[in-house]
């Protein structure tokens, strides 16, 4: 889990910034001190820019679709042609039984285009003829949002968790205690197997809430809510260490009331680590997403993930392994570039980390 | 419904198996087979093993299994009065005494069935097999609420508030045995044609008094065919052995050349189909991967049979309720499917296309041509229907082929101006869920593999209006047009099958797909029987009841 590694997160003293940092410190905030550090780390910059190219292209599927390929993500082009080279090729190729009986197999679809088609088919159909490239920047868009919007969920619920438990302690911190060992109990994918499964069946229909069931929000709460004690308890033990700190006990002798020190004193102490926290959690849960998709318990069908895409393509992977290889590129891509600008912002924002590298 | 349902029933006369000869099999599939043997010696043809990638059954009980995969195995393990000929084509439907020493003696108003034993019946375990043990397998398929239990509705003292069908006390009265004399009589409330077709379906396979009426496929119920089950371990595999009692009891149905079959069950086609070309496996039930198909017809040609038996795939859209209780809409969506390129693309070309509901191959089959692809007639219709812009439920298997044909539905409903919600389920909850009124599934992918050759078992068991219910459902679309259902209901009493008969049933079948565009069919779809290389493919018999028919198997 990439949530592992938060565990490592320390708080950092002025004195030992002052000693880590190379150059003057004097009158910068923690943030700038942190984002001289990033600009410096040209590899997790590079990984920055390869991230925010990927959430472009996805972000940009619908122009692609319409003007490029001229055609939607879930257009099914069974029985139609292309032009190629000035030649029609079948976008699937045909078979059947000739008049005499005679078996014909058909049902290749066609392979990567690149530039060869006018933009056509650039990674190949699939077996209903369906645009790859297309449905690989929509499938994308679909595991962003989803990596995205459930690292957000799980992140404002862990944080509020985590704040509550920590802060009051008692019997607040053992019922939210338990409630992590509980969700902690099962493992992660098994979890959310069995609730996106559930889910994806007829819809979350409660608590005045109505998803239906192939709504991209059931994988997005499904991810979000195994995940919660991953982040809330790194969270919370942190919590409990600054809930000790001087900085607090004088915001409460000046009577602070409780919800001014969580937010005003406590959260801004721990923001470093949940940013952090939040960029790897992201990479986790696209994993996850692809996971849960590929067994049917994520995004539903026509609607693409990558998920989904290398379940479509697993069954064609010896004669048309693009069709696999080309999301799960995508996959590894995306996660990576999380992964590594996640280390490149811990460094930054955590110096001391930055030190035992160093050694 | 099942998928690959195929226990046979057969109302009328004989005259239909001369059409089956389309159901032995064609295509490129290699050279002639064999003929085949109802029987006697297999002398130098056996061999000690037959190693099978196979499908996992639904059950291993004869009261309860209604798929292939168990029957295509143990039609040589357990037996009725009367069963197929082992012969490749036609003459595989063709009806011969089993258990009976000789076909039965039916009286005058068709009302009474008298048979006899043959003499020195056992089972695997040793025990004789007595003529009692035929009530006691009919009693305990309605005490375990066996998916066959309706085809015994006619038998005297099942149907009614005090049948035995609603108690399930006592005896079956219209079922008289007596074990000494080794015969069983059955007396019917109302002449059928199709009942000895029925004593041949697997519900009706002999099991011992006294058998536990609960599932007993893990625990293997003694045989009275060839061979026994020796071991079933769901989803991982089945292994048969020779029936150590069976002494060539039937000879009416060969002996089997392999001395045991180790079946392997493994559900992925393409992990099916590399086991038989490793060497693993001698024979692949899978059909083969759609993108493998070309490999496997020029690498391994002479290992491949290609065959379409009798069966329909189609897209059910729900006449009760709007958009397509609308004509209009309803003939929208026929024009927007294009039936070749399903079988293309999807199928890999395994099909042939067809506006049918009844296969091909029957006598009461005229071809229909009604309607042609044309997605922008279809808008159009759907703009003069008023139902443009109406969402429209879609329901479908989860797994592929049958996924991708449900997404093609959808897709196209979606072009011709529906909106779509795309519901994918298991295929194990499917045919349920689709069968309850409560679902409201408007459009949805089906298909019907015969129980027996007939126009009743498609049109009334389908897609008659009068017998439309609230559960299990068989006909999803609730197709009802009254006018039909009275053709139906007036064929049904009717036995003899003549050329008038036979062009009434092409007008139901008309009617029914072209002038109320009620359903819509689009494929009769091929499939593949695959070898190893130790096989011999002169011994391959095909039979139009019992598929591949390894008995008569033979090796190199």
């Amino acid at each position: 889990m990439a949530t592992d590694s938060s565990t490592d997160l320390t708080l950092d003293s002025a004195a030992a910034l002052a000693a880590d940092e190379q150059g003057e410190i004097e009158g910068k905030s923690p943030w700038l001190l942190a984002w001289r550090r990033l600009r410096r780390n040209y590899v997790a910059l590079g990984f920055l820019v390869l991230f925010v190219v990927i959430v472009l292209l996805c972000a940009f599927a619908g122009t692609y679709a319409s003007q490029i390929a001229h055609t939607g993500p879930n257009d099914n082009h069974l029985g139609e042609t292309f032009t190629k080279d000035g030649k029609q090729v079948p976008v699937v190729s045909k078979g059947g039984f000739t008049t005499g009986g005679e078996f014909v197999a058909g049902g290749i679809p066609v392979g990567p285009q690149l530039w060869h088609a006018g933009g056509r088919y650039v990674f190949g159909a699939d077996n209903q003829g369906r645009d790859v490239a297309v449905r690989l920047l929509y499938g994308g868009r679909n595991s962003l949002l989803i990596g995205i919007g459930s690292a957000i969920f799980c992140m404002v619920f862990a944080l509020l968790t985590a704040l509550l438990a920590a802060y009051y302690g008692g019997w607040v911190d053992w019922l939210i205690s338990r409630v992590y060992d509980l969700i902690w109990a099962f493992p992660v994918l098994l979890l959310a197997i069995a609730l996106g499964t559930a889910l994806s069946i007829n819809g979350f229909h409660h608590l005045g809430i109505n998803l239906a069931a192939g709504s991209l929000w059931i994988p997005t709460g499904v991810i979000a809510f195994v995940l919660i004690p991953y982040v809330g308890r790194p969270l919370r033990g942190q919590i409990l260490s600054l809930r000790e700190k001087e900085f607090v006990e004088a915001a409460t002798a000046q009577g602070a009331s409780s919800v001014r020190v969580m937010v005003g004193e406590l959260l801004p102490n721990i923001a470093s680590s949940a940013l952090v926290l939040f960029t790897l959690i992201i990479a986790t849960n696209i994993i996850t997403e692809a996971g849960l998709s590929f067994l049917g318990a994520g995004v539903q069908p026509p609607n693409p993930s990558w998920g989904t895409l290398i379940a479509d393509g697993q069954s064609r992977i010896v004669t048309a392994p693009w069709l696999a290889i080309i999301p799960g590129i995508a996959i590894v891509l995306t996660v990576l570039s999380l992964n590594v600008f996640g280390d490149g912002l811990r460094d930054a924002l955590d110096p001391r980390a930055k030190v035992r590298a160093e050694r | 419904m099942t998928k690959r349902s195929r226990s046979i029933r057969f109302v009328g006369a004989l005259v239909l198996v001369s059409a089956l000869a389309f159901l032995a099999g064609c295509g490129g599939g290699g050279n002639k087979s064999s003929s085949g043997s109802s029987g006697g010696s297999n002398e130098g043809k056996t061999y000690p093993l037959l190693r099978v990638v196979w499908d996992a059954p639904d059950y291993m009980d004869p009261a309860l299994y209604y798929t292939v995969a168990a029957y295509q195995l143990t039609n040589y393990v357990w037996e009725g009065l009367v069963g197929y000929k082992h012969e490749n084509g036609p003459g595989g439907a063709t009806l011969v005494p089993y258990l009976a020493e000789k076909m039965p003696t039916i009286s005058a108003d068709g009302k009474n069935y008298k048979f006899t034993l043959r003499d020195g019946l056992k089972y695997s375990n040793g025990n004789a097999v007595k003529a009692s043990d035929f009530r006691c397998t009919i009693e305990r398929d309605f005490k375990m609420d066996s998916p066959g239990v309706g085809f015994y509705s006619d038998i005297t003292g099942v149907s009614g508030s005090s049948g035995y069908a609603e108690t399930k006390k006592g005896h079956i009265s219209g079922i008289i045995t007596n074990d000494a004399n080794r015969t069983v009589e059955i007396k019917l409330d109302s002449p059928r044609g199709d009942f000895l077709y029925i004593l041949a379906m697997e519900f009706s396979h002999f099991v011992p008094c006294g058998t536990p009426a609960s599932d007993q496929s893990t625990h293997p119920i003694p045989a009275t065919g060839p061979y026994m089950v020796q071991s079933y371990r769901p989803n991982r595999s089945i292994t048969m052995v020779r029936n150590p009692n069976y002494n060539d009891q039937i000879p009416t149905m060969p002996t089997g050349n392999p001395d045991k079959v180790e079946a392997t069950i493994i559900t992925d086609p393409v992990a099916a189909y590399q086991r038989v070309i490793s060497g693993q496996a001698d024979y692949d039930y899978q059909p083969v991967p759609t993108d493998r198909l070309p490999e496997a017809q020029s690498k391994y040609k002479e290992q491949l049979r290609i065959y379409t038996n009798a069966n329909t795939y189609y897209y059910a859209i729900n006449n009760r309720i709007p958009p397509f209780n609308n004509i209009q809409a309803r003939k929208a969506a026929q024009m927007a499917i294009d039936p070749q390129a399903i079988i293309s693309g999807i199928y890999g070309g395994l099909g042939r296309p067809t506006e049918n509901f009844l296969p091909p191959g029957y006598p009461q089959y005229k071809k229909i041509d009604a309607w042609s692809f044309d997605l922008a007639k279809a808008k159009q219709l759907v703009q003069q229907s008023g139902t443009a812009g109406q969402t429209v439920d879609v329901y479908g298997p989860n797994e592929d082929p049958s996924k991708s044909t449900t997404e093609y539905l959808a897709n196209q409903l979606t072009k011709i101006g529906y909106k779509t919600k795309l519901h994918l389920l298991e295929h194990s909850v499917y045919f349920q869920t689709i069968g309850a009124q409560k679902t409201r599934a408007q459009a949805m992918f089906t298909d019907w593999y015969q129980d027996y050759p007939h126009p009743l078992d498609w049109f009334d068991v389908l897609l008659n209006g009068n017998r439309i219910t609230e559960t299990h459902n068989n006909n999803p679309g609730n197709v009802n047009v009254p006018s039909v259902n009275k053709e139906i209901d007036a064929l049904k009493k009717i036995s003899e099958i003549t050329p008038e008969v036979n062009a009434r049933w092409a007008k139901v079948d008309k009617d029914l797909m072209a002038t109320y565009a009620t359903t819509i069919p689009y494929m009769n779809r091929s499939q593949t029987d695959f070898f190893g290389t130790k096989m011999d493919m002169s011994c391959y018999v095909f039979g139009v009841v019992t598929f591949w028919d390894f008995g008569l198997s033979c090796q190199k």
